[in-house]
């Protein structure tokens, strides 16, 4: 061991060498993030590559797909699914109309009901804000499983919602049942029952235009309305957290300027929020493309193909129909997807030079920030946009 | 953040050598390599078998076990059941990971694609019984010439009627139905604003005995016929009674599937199996049926037939016990005794008089099996028919000449 | 507080009552499902179907608990579940902070690229690993066993990073102190930093205990024996009707109000940290 002191190591000490505690700061720091560096290599990375392989390879699911007998194929997998013309293509178009639809109705609805929430539970002269709180985040923490059991018998034929409609006067539709896209139904209503040829002859990824603008089935419905039900607490908490760091003084200001509510919301809250918008908007969005739980769960896809989604259909040509080239050729494809729409709002969410914002204020949020929140830091700080497992996780529901 | 490009790579080189070095170091543990093959083409040796089901509730699940137990006193092998929470998706992880159940109930839609990539071993020939069973079984499970696997029973479907209904609305036996006429004027008459007349599940397992009853189907005598005049014809006739609230869907009433529609007097007849019996004794015993032959249309009767087999795996060290366990399933003793515990039909015809006097009330079902049409069991037929029950879904409002024109299409480019 | 209540003019009475009335109806839309859930898990099948709106079950029975507890692998699910979740939380709450440590105070070479590493990790979603993960289990030799379904789950990039943003915010100096009185590092991390970070930690185990209990695709490609099935997996299964024909709400509805008892049981018992994310910044 050496005996020179290192000019930056004023300090005294009392055992070992400066060099030697750096040394073993290295041997250190590399043993304490082995275990975590090894487990997610193995069943992160590896398992990444070993996909990508079998999309381009014609392993038929027996055996090792690096054995010798299994074929590069190029990309004829993701021909299959992106312009083959048959039933694969068919089945990734509607997965991927029914999917969009889903993403389009759930990403701003539990972004607003979220907002919404947080302003109304965040006000300071509000009463047991602690109960409601609770009541709004509670359906977040349950599992996807059981909340779509729940929610099978909710919207069953003869179940809760029906019968709460039929007291209204409403007959409600046979919800986990109906195929039929909303869009052409609210057409239907109108008199306009088929599409324009324009529309009905042409189309994309084997799916017809005029069937791309179905809109959500009925039954796709009901998982939207569950989706913004489980999610809407977990963001409320993000957006409280968002709120409670913005503070009052410019607010107040704003109210001695004569500004009213809804204008000092629009005006000075929501642009401070951007941060905390962004990643409510990135969680939801990589969220809603992962459904899979509650698909597995409740309807296998069906009524009529309309709740089959890209993770569903990929799960299913794998392991039920042995096409494990295509099954990972759609998982692919739907990462691309993810990552280029994460992007793409990142862009449009951008700082713009002339936003005025305040400094975060990270210290406070980092010692006091225990809950949900912090993963808010983890993911949305450092990370600088990419979802956290777990939350990514809660909204896939 | 800002380190040179060239230590992320060899950080991500170490990872990758790491995850590389994990896998070859355990990578033999996966994939056992067969047994020795012996003389006949099957393997043998001391292992123990393990049978994996797919089972409708716990009578099928104790009969199986009963069964199995019973040949492994016999035998001295030892031998396991396992009840399968999601068949299909165990099967295939089973494959890949390249230690399948010995053997396992395996569906005609399945084989075609399990026999592609060789996970299955091909025994059909070799069966002591082999002359025994229906010849249009053994068609169910024979793929490009080969007769894969024993068929361990199968069913039909029937018209199942509610006699309580029945006699309410003043029909008598006279009146069951043997015509599609015959059949909505009975529906019409059993429609009230309770119930309706008819009701099956909408999907080509069911509707698909229509299609037959008009000459048509999905596939006859190994050519695609899906678009043909008869399946047309079939589905029009579905969809007129959809139409005029005397047929409805299962689903449309609130049921999971017909028995429930029957059981819950949703429906007042039912197009089901024989697998109905067991369902209607262990959650509607009050509810008293009938079984008829489902009516003639205009190309004669129709019906389908359903069947699953004993599958049996390649990777399989003991396909010669399993060979044997097979034979002694689908004994005469063996498949009257299940048929007892949970419903479903001998699969020999030497059985057939037997369960006919056992069962003189379900004969119907059994002689559905002289005219019976099954799914047809390609490679890639099961997402065919998939797809084609998401479109009769929506029947009712539907075109059935596009419907099936699809299937067709699909249906052809599977056809080789 | 008091002094902003005092400064409201006395029109926004009625803003304040339609308020509340809005809060309460939203709050009830809330938890009525879940009221329902366990009123009818409580009910005959016949009664759930009659009157599925009530919330009281007419007859009363626990008929449904009965064939779930006595007649069917439900306490094989649930004690899989169990076992699962208290392992892999326990492994995360050790590996994510130890790493997490290591990131936030530990200078090495390196440091960067595992962070950077980490970063990427956390962008895959989970849903794309659906295959691949059975593939590299299968491959390892320990699909269908307890190491299949824990070892995967027992790290995770996100517990790293809450844990790396503890650990810079609290003062190096408890650790400078250690360090002189001559503590190796990992008796640093284990008796004087650790028991600094109970709060962080309590973050990891709610995490971790809600994640694994509810975890879903993992285990439908980790294990396949009835013996190794969990709750998720079994519900699921009884949910889509593999297991029994018919509707059979009440057996269902009482698996899914059981699942949901631990998690609501762990929720309830640390509702302060996850609720007041940062109350008490504004009380300061």
């Amino acid at each position: 061991m050496s005996v020179l002191a290192s000019p930056r190591d004023a300090m005294p000490r009392r055992a070992g060498s400066p060099r030697g505690i750096r040394h073993g700061e290295a041997l250190a720091g590399w043993l304490f993030t082995l275990p975590v560096l090894l487990i997610l290599g193995v069943f992160l990375l590896v398992p990444v590559l070993m996909a990508l392989w079998v999309s381009f390879s014609d392993w038929s699911g027996r055996g090792s797909p690096l054995s010798s007998g299994v074929g590069f194929v190029g990309l004829d997998n993701y021909a299959a699914v992106t312009t083959g013309g048959g039933l694969a293509e068919r089945d990734f178009g509607i997965a991927m109309r029914n999917n969009a639809w889903y993403v389009l109705l759930v990403v701003p609805l539990q972004t607003g009901l979220a907002l919404f929430l947080a302003v109304l539970v965040n006000r300071a002269v509000l009463r047991g804000r602690g109960v409601f709180r609770t009541a709004f985040y509670f359906p977040s923490v349950t599992s996807s499983v059981a909340i779509t059991v729940l929610w099978l018998f909710l919207f069953s034929t003869s179940g809760v919602v029906n019968a709460i409609l039929a007291r209204v006067g409403i007959a409600g539709p046979n919800w986990f049942n109906d195929p039929s896209g909303v869009l052409h139904n609210l057409l239907g209503a109108l008199g306009v029952r088929s599409g324009p040829e324009a529309l009905t002859q042409h189309g994309f990824l084997g799916v017809s235009w005029w069937d791309w603008l179905a809109g959500p089935s009925v039954a796709m419905s009901a998982f939207v309305v569950m989706a913004i039900f489980t999610t809407s607490g977990t963001f409320m908490l993000l957006f409280i957290a968002g709120l409670q760091n913005i503070g009052p003084d410019i607010d107040e200001a704003a109210m001695m300027d004569g500004a009213n509510a809804w204008q000092r919301f629009w005006r000075i809250t929501l642009p401070q929020l951007r941060p905390t918008l962004f990643t409510v908007l990135t969680l939801g969005l990589i969220g809603c493309w992962q459904v899979f739980d509650q698909i597995y769960t409740g309807t296998q896809g069906g009524p009529g193909k309309t709740t089959l989604t890209p993770a569903y259909l990929s799960y299913r040509s794998a392991f039920l129909s042995q096409d494990w080239g295509q099954g990972a050729a759609i998982a692919f494809i739907l990462f691309v997807i993810i990552v280029l729409l994460t992007i793409l709002q990142r862009w449009i969410l951008r700082e713009r030079p002339d936003v005025r914002r305040r400094p975060r204020r990270g210290p406070r949020k980092l010692t006091g920030g225990n809950g949900p929140g912090v993963v808010e830091a983890g993911a949305g700080g450092p990370a600088g946009g990419p979802a956290s497992e777990p939350s990514a996780k809660e909204d896939a529901r | 953040m800002t380190r040179p490009s060239s230590r992320k790579l060899v950080g991500a080189g170490a990872l990758l050598v790491a995850g590389a070095l994990a896998l070859t170091a355990c990578g033999g543990s996966g994939f056992d390599e067969p047994a020795e093959e012996e003389a006949g083409g099957l393997t043998s040796s001391d292992d123990a078998l393990s049978v994996l089901i797919g089972s409708s509730g716990d009578a099928e699940t104790d009969a199986v076990t009963d069964a199995v137990a019973a040949w492994s006193e016999e035998s001295g092998v030892t031998a396991e059941v396992q009840v399968a929470s999601d068949l299909p998706q165990q099967l295939s992880q089973g494959f890949a990971a390249g230690t399948p159940a010995d053997l396992f109930y395996l569906a005609p839609e399945a084989i075609a694609g399990y026999a592609d990539n060789g996970s299955l071993q091909p025994y059909g020939d070799l069966l002591a019984n082999k002359d025994d069973f229906y010849p249009s079984l053994v068609e169910n499970f024979t793929v490009d010439g080969t007769f894969y696997c024993a068929p361990k029973d199968f069913s039909t479907l029937g018209l199942v009627i509610n006699t309580q209904l029945w006699a309410d609305a003043g029909l008598t036996d006279a009146d069951i139905p043997t015509t599609w006429d015959e059949l909505a004027t009975v529906a019409k008459t059993l429609t009230t604003d309770d119930q309706v007349g008819l009701s099956f599940g909408a999907e080509y397992q069911r509707v698909g005995a229509f299609m037959a009853q008009a000459g048509g189907g999905l596939v006859v005598d190994g050519e695609p016929v899906a678009d043909s005049e008869g399946s047309v014809e079939g589905l029009d006739y579905v969809q007129t009674h959809l139409k005029d609230g005397t047929f409805a869907y299962s689903s449309d009433l609130g049921a999971g599937w017909g028995g429930e529609a029957l059981g819950k007097e949703l429906a007042a007849m039912v197009v089901e199996g024989n697998w109905i019996t067991g369902a209607m004794s262990a959650d509607f015993p009050d509810v008293e049926y009938t079984v008829a032959q489902l009516p003639a249309g205009p190309a004669g009767q129709g019906t389908l037939q359903f069947t699953n087999c004993w599958g049996m795996a390649a990777d399989s060290p003991n396909q010669e016990a399993a060979l044997d366990l097979v034979e002694y399933l689908t004994s005469t003793e063996q498949q009257l005794a299940f048929s007892e515990a949970f419903g479903p039909m001998p699969s020999i015809q030497s059985a057939a008089a037997d369960w006919m006097s056992a069962n003189p009330d379900l004969g119907a079902f059994l002689d559905g099996a002289a005219y019976a049409q099954f799914p047809p069991n390609w490679a890639g037929a099961a997402d065919v028919i998939t797809d084609l029950n998401a479109q009769l879904e929506s029947l009712e409002t539907g075109n059935p000449q596009e419907i099936l024109e699809t299937a067709q299409s699909n249906l052809e480019a599977i056809a080789e | 507080m008091n002094r902003t209540a005092r400064r409201l003019p006395r029109r926004t009475l009625a803003w304040q009552v339609a308020l509340y009335g809005l809060l309460i109806l939203l709050a009830l839309v809330y938890v009525y499902p879940f009221l329902v859930q366990l009123a009818t898990s409580l009910k005959t099948e016949a009664d759930a179907a009659a009157d599925p709106v009530s919330l009281v079950p007419n007859p009363l029975t626990w008929a449904a608990y009965g064939r779930l507890f006595l007649r069917s692998d439900f306490p094989v699910w649930f004690a899989n579940s169990a076992v699962v979740t208290v392992l892999v939380t326990t492994g995360r709450v050790f590996f994510d902070s130890l790493a997490g440590y290591a990131l936030a105070r530990l200078r090495f070479r390196g440091r960067g690229v595992v962070y950077a590493a980490l970063v990427a990790v956390m962008a895959v979603p989970t849903v794309v690993l659906l295959i691949p993960k059975f593939l590299v289990i299968n491959q390892l030799g320990i699909y269908d066993s307890y190491a299949g379904m824990v070892l995967p789950l027992l790290v995770d990039a996100a517990g790293v990073f809450i844990m790396k943003n503890f650990f810079e915010s609290i003062p190096a100096s408890v650790e400078e102190q250690a360090r002189i009185d001559g503590a190796g590092t990992f008796r640093i991390f284990w008796s004087v930093v650790l028991p600094m970070a109970r709060p962080a930690l309590v973050t990891i185990v709610i995490l971790s205990f809600q994640g694994s209990w509810n975890e879903l695709s993992h285990f439908i490609v980790a294990a396949q024996s009835p013996e190794l099935t969990t709750l998720t997996k079994g519900v699921a299964s009884l949910a889509s009707g593999q297991l029994s024909q018919g509707s059979q709400y009440p057996i269902k509805l009482a698996a899914a109000a059981i699942m949901t008892i631990p998690v609501a049981v762990v929720f309830f018992v640390f509702q302060r940290r996850i609720m007041n994310t940062s109350e008490g910044a504004v009380k300061e």
